[in-house]
């Protein structure tokens, strides 16, 4: 009884695990911008070190990838990392000549350290917004 | 997928994960006590902790009410436990106060609790625009409660079988041993997090 009390017990975390990752396609400049908002308690654990902007970005480059139509990651630049209040704001561009059509995207970050991560992408493209949900072990989609 | 759907999406895996035991076991310790054909009077008491729930949800996640995390986190195993005492302590429902139609006010201000603790972090990520991924977010959670009552109905009424087998065959014995096994282990389980979450 002492056991099973116990074991139930330790899946108590009610926590919401979860990112949100908004990604706006910028027609003048041909650019794909990428911002993740994620609890800066998780980003830290998962990337097991202080987070700097060189930790993240590394973090992020092994966990979020973005790819064209022939599955070629695109080259990803570092734009910065904010801190607001339990929140990090991490910011990512990659150059997209032919716009978001065909490219692909995996939001796998965090799934490392929680089963039930799950990570919001809102695309925003042309003046059409959609949403993809990615949960643990979820292969790469196209972009909307 | 629409932005909303993702949301319910979200909110409906979030409360049928295990991982979300505590609002799971909560559902459990409110329902335990009724049987099939009490379906009335635990959809109200359902509708009650919902009402609540969705009311401090709404509150805390526009900012209108500030709560403290820790002491939310610690009271929300508190309500499970003054549940499970609720349901050990009362044992026949007809003679209670009010022939027991204090539950659903019981559940609503238990709501109360529980939706102040999603609410953070809801907060946190969509600062700028809450107002969908609050009500696709409120709306998963309600049909992944509905989800895990049907569950939790079906498992008690195989409970209640097995029981049988063990107690007298008018079934009376059944539930009330049924009541205080579930209630018991559900008060146990969340007492031990009320101490583990304590701010005191």
């Amino acid at each position: 009884m002492r056991a099973l009390v116990a074991a139930v017990a330790a899946l108590a975390a009610h926590p919401l695990h979860t990112t949100l990752t908004e990604l706006r396609y910028q027609d003048g400049d041909r650019v794909v911008e990428v911002t993740v908002r994620a609890f800066a308690d998780d980003v830290r654990a998962a990337v097991g070190r202080e987070l700097t902007d060189s930790t993240a970005f590394g973090y992020l480059r092994r966990t979020f990838t973005l790819s064209d139509r022939a599955g070629r990651p695109l080259g990803v630049a570092w734009c910065g990392l904010r801190r607001s209040d339990d929140v990090v704001w991490l910011c990512l561009r990659a150059a997209a000549p032919d716009g978001t059509s065909g490219l692909r995207i995996r939001a796998g970050l965090l799934f490392d350290l929680y089963r039930d991560q799950i990570n919001i992408v809102q695309v925003t493209a042309r003046g059409r917004r959609a949403v993809l949900l990615f949960t643990r072990d979820e292969a790469p989609k196209p972009l909307p | 997928m629409s932005e909303l759907w993702a949301f319910v999406t979200l909110g409906f895996r979030h409360i049928t994960d295990v991982a979300a035991m505590d609002h799971i076991l909560f559902l459990l310790a409110l329902a335990v006590i009724y049987r099939l054909r009490d379906w009335r009077d635990a959809l109200w008491v359902v509708s009650a902790f919902t009402v609540g729930h969705s009311v401090t949800l709404a509150l805390a996640v526009t900012g209108a009410l500030v709560l403290p995390t820790r002491l939310i986190e610690f009271l929300i195993p508190v309500t499970i436990v003054a549940t499970c005492v609720e349901n050990l302590v009362v044992r026949r429902r007809r003679g209670a106060t009010g022939g027991g139609r204090y539950r659903p006010v019981f559940a609503g201000v238990f709501g109360l609790v529980h939706g102040a603790g999603f609410a953070n972090y809801l907060r946190s990520l969509f600062v700028d625009r809450v107002a969908l991924p609050l009500f696709g977010f409120n709306v998963g959670i309600e049909m992944g409660q509905i989800v895990v009552l049907l569950l939790a109905g079906v498992a008690l009424a195989a409970l209640d079988r097995v029981l049988l087998l063990v107690t007298r065959p008018q079934g009376v014995g059944a539930v009330r041993l049924r009541v205080v096994a579930v209630s018991t282990f559900v008060a146990l389980v969340a007492a031990r997090w009320a101490v583990e979450r304590s701010p005191f």
